[in-house]
């Protein structure tokens, strides 16, 4: 069963198109990234997807219902949200905010101390939001957005601000809600991030849809066809993948010279590099 | 509409943390109590005194609490965030409300008491004014959701503490000026004739078209509030 699903999506502001036609699904327990240049439309699109924007056309299914259906409180539980501007209480302790969603979403006592976990903010769990670290703030936010341990869970840029323990450390956290059911959608600038813990991922541009799937094969895909061969002399060489080169490598491999032969495979930021254009900002 | 108890009452006891450590707002808390002891030194005689400390207590706490309450959520983004939680518009709205009822209701009958005002008709005197801490809530709603930041929230009460608290002098001069006769439907002139009722005997005459004035300000406002706050908070 898809819980997404998005047919020829398409979003205006005033002129501007932000989505020109967008279509996609995701299965249920996937981990789906959405990657694109800043302003190619992921905010958008989680907007849409969560009912704060309606699509100018097309059709947003979340849950098999339309993506409308989501302002309602029933499906509002099932679903978990970390935007790139989502706000903390300012004048309450990290636990304080909390304990606000923890009875927003009707959970036992419990889920504060366990969330708590979740994020590394155990020990910090007294002090005051405004005087956290960014990094702090982001973990904080996406506690408030994991609580209720979500069937559906939207993290636009969710790790942005932190440093490479935690990243790792909620890497870990979002593979463990991703085994318990958790499907999340996640958007990101760090190709390494959507290489490790994605199962697919989409690279929008322009409005579009530009490649969709597996890093492994998206890498495939654009592998171009050649080996890399490093001799011990410093020399190296890309040759072509057929019999000759066989040869020439049987050759050097007999003769002890070689160092290193690798398929030349373009890394996740290579090929988003090559579909749009542009640097990674 | 829905409507949760639990989540209303999560959203009060977050408001009521977030209001008692916010000393710029909480000190607001302070000026009825001053008030009364003030007026009550001056003179219990002192023309409209008690008029004045109820409608600045309206407009100065009631309607100004609710505003800041609302215009800070926007200011931090945390009502956009909230809005994506179970938590409905109404769950919100209510949660807020009754913070502002509480605080409104418990200040005023302290300063009631240190005032020393004795009403005419103890039954119609809390009907006035439960239905004033209401309809003012409303007001502080409405200027709340027309402010982007606590500070806009602050400029916005102005004009309501001079068309609400200026009514009941304003109608004075209807004698010689008609047209200000129109200040006397205000609901905070309505109210000034309800406090003066004479303990002595009054006509029902005297309590309803008050009354129902108020009511109906009341209701009106409440209900622009509520759909005003439901179109202002769906998209951008
Ligand atoms: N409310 C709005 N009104 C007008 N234009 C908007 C609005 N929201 C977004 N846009 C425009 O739509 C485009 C897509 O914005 P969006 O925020 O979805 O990009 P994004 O992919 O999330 O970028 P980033 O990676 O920087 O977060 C941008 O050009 C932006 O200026
Ligand atoms: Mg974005």
């Amino acid at each position: 069963m898809a819980v997404i699903q998005v047919e020829q999506v398409r979003k205006t502001f005033g002129a501007r198109d932000a989505l020109t036609e967008v279509s996609f699904s995701i299965p249920k327990g996937e981990i789906f990234g959405f990657l694109g240049p800043s302003g190619a439309g992921k905010t958008t699109l989680i907007k849409i997807l969560t009912a704060q924007l309606k699509p100018t056309g097309g059709v947003a299914k979340v849950f098999d219902q339309p993506a409308e259906a989501m302002q309602q409180s029933a499906q509002k539980m099932r679903f978990g949200i970390l935007t790139d501007n989502s706000g903390l209480y300012e004048r309450l302790s990290i636990e304080e905010n909390l304990e606000l969603y923890r009875k927003l979403y009707d959970l036992p006592r419990s889920a504060v101390e366990q969330v708590l976990q979740f994020v590394n903010l155990s020990s910090e769990r007294k002090k005051k939001t405004n005087t956290l670290s960014k990094g702090m703030r982001q973990r904080v936010m996406l506690a408030c957005a994991i609580i209720h341990e979500p069937e559906l869970l939207f993290l636009d840029e969710p790790t942005s601000a932190l440093d490479p323990v935690n990243s790792a450390h909620i890497y870990k956290g979002l593979r463990y809600l991703n085994e318990k059911g958790t499907t999340i959608f996640i958007t990101t600038h760090d190709m390494a991030e959507a290489e490790l813990l994605c199962n697919r991922v989409a690279i929008l541009y322009q409005g579009r849809i530009q490649t969709i799937g597996s890093p492994r094969e998206l890498k495939r895909q654009h592998r171009e066809n050649l080996i890399r061969v490093e001799l011990t002399s410093g020399e190296a060489y890309e040759l072509p993948v057929d019999g000759d080169t066989a040869d020439r490598i049987a050759d050097w491999m007999k003769r002890g010279l070689i160092e290193r032969v690798e398929t030349k495979e373009p890394s996740l930021g290579d090929i988003f590099i090559k579909m749009t254009g542009s640097e990674l900002l | 509409m829905n409507i949760s108890y639990k989540r209303a009452s999560a959203i009060f006891v977050k408001d009521y943390k977030e209001f008692s450590r916010n000393y710029a707002l909480s000190i607001m808390l302070l000026f009825p109590i001053l008030f009364a002891v003030l007026f009550k030194s001056a003179g219990a005689s002192l023309p409209g005194a008690a008029g004045f400390l109820f409608n600045s207590s309206f407009v100065l706490l009631t309607c100004f609490a609710q505003a800041c309450l609302i215009a800070e959520e926007k200011e931090r983004n945390t009502l956009r965030t909230l809005m994506l939680t179970p938590a409905t518009t109404m769950d919100v709205l209510m949660g807020k409300s009754s913070l502002v009822f509480v605080m409104s209701t418990v200040v005023l009958a302290i300063s009631t008491l240190l005032f020393g005002y004795e009403p005419a008709n103890i039954g119609v005197f809390v009907a006035a004014i439960v239905l004033s801490i209401v309809l003012y809530t409303a007001a502080g709603t409405i200027c709340g959701l027309y402010s982007k930041t606590l500070l806009d929230a602050s400029l916005s009460i102005i004009p309501v503490a001079f068309i609400f608290m200026g009514a009941p002098w304003g109608a004075v001069l209807a004698k010689d000026y008609p047209v200000f006769g129109v200040l006397d439907y205000m609901p905070s002139s309505q109210l000034v004739h309800l406090l003066n009722l004479s303990p002595a005997g009054y006509s029902a005459g005297e309590v309803w078209p008050p009354l129902l004035i108020i009511a109906a300000w009341t209701a009106v406002l409440t209900l622009v509030s509520v759909v005003l706050y439901q179109k202002r908070l769906r998209d951008e």
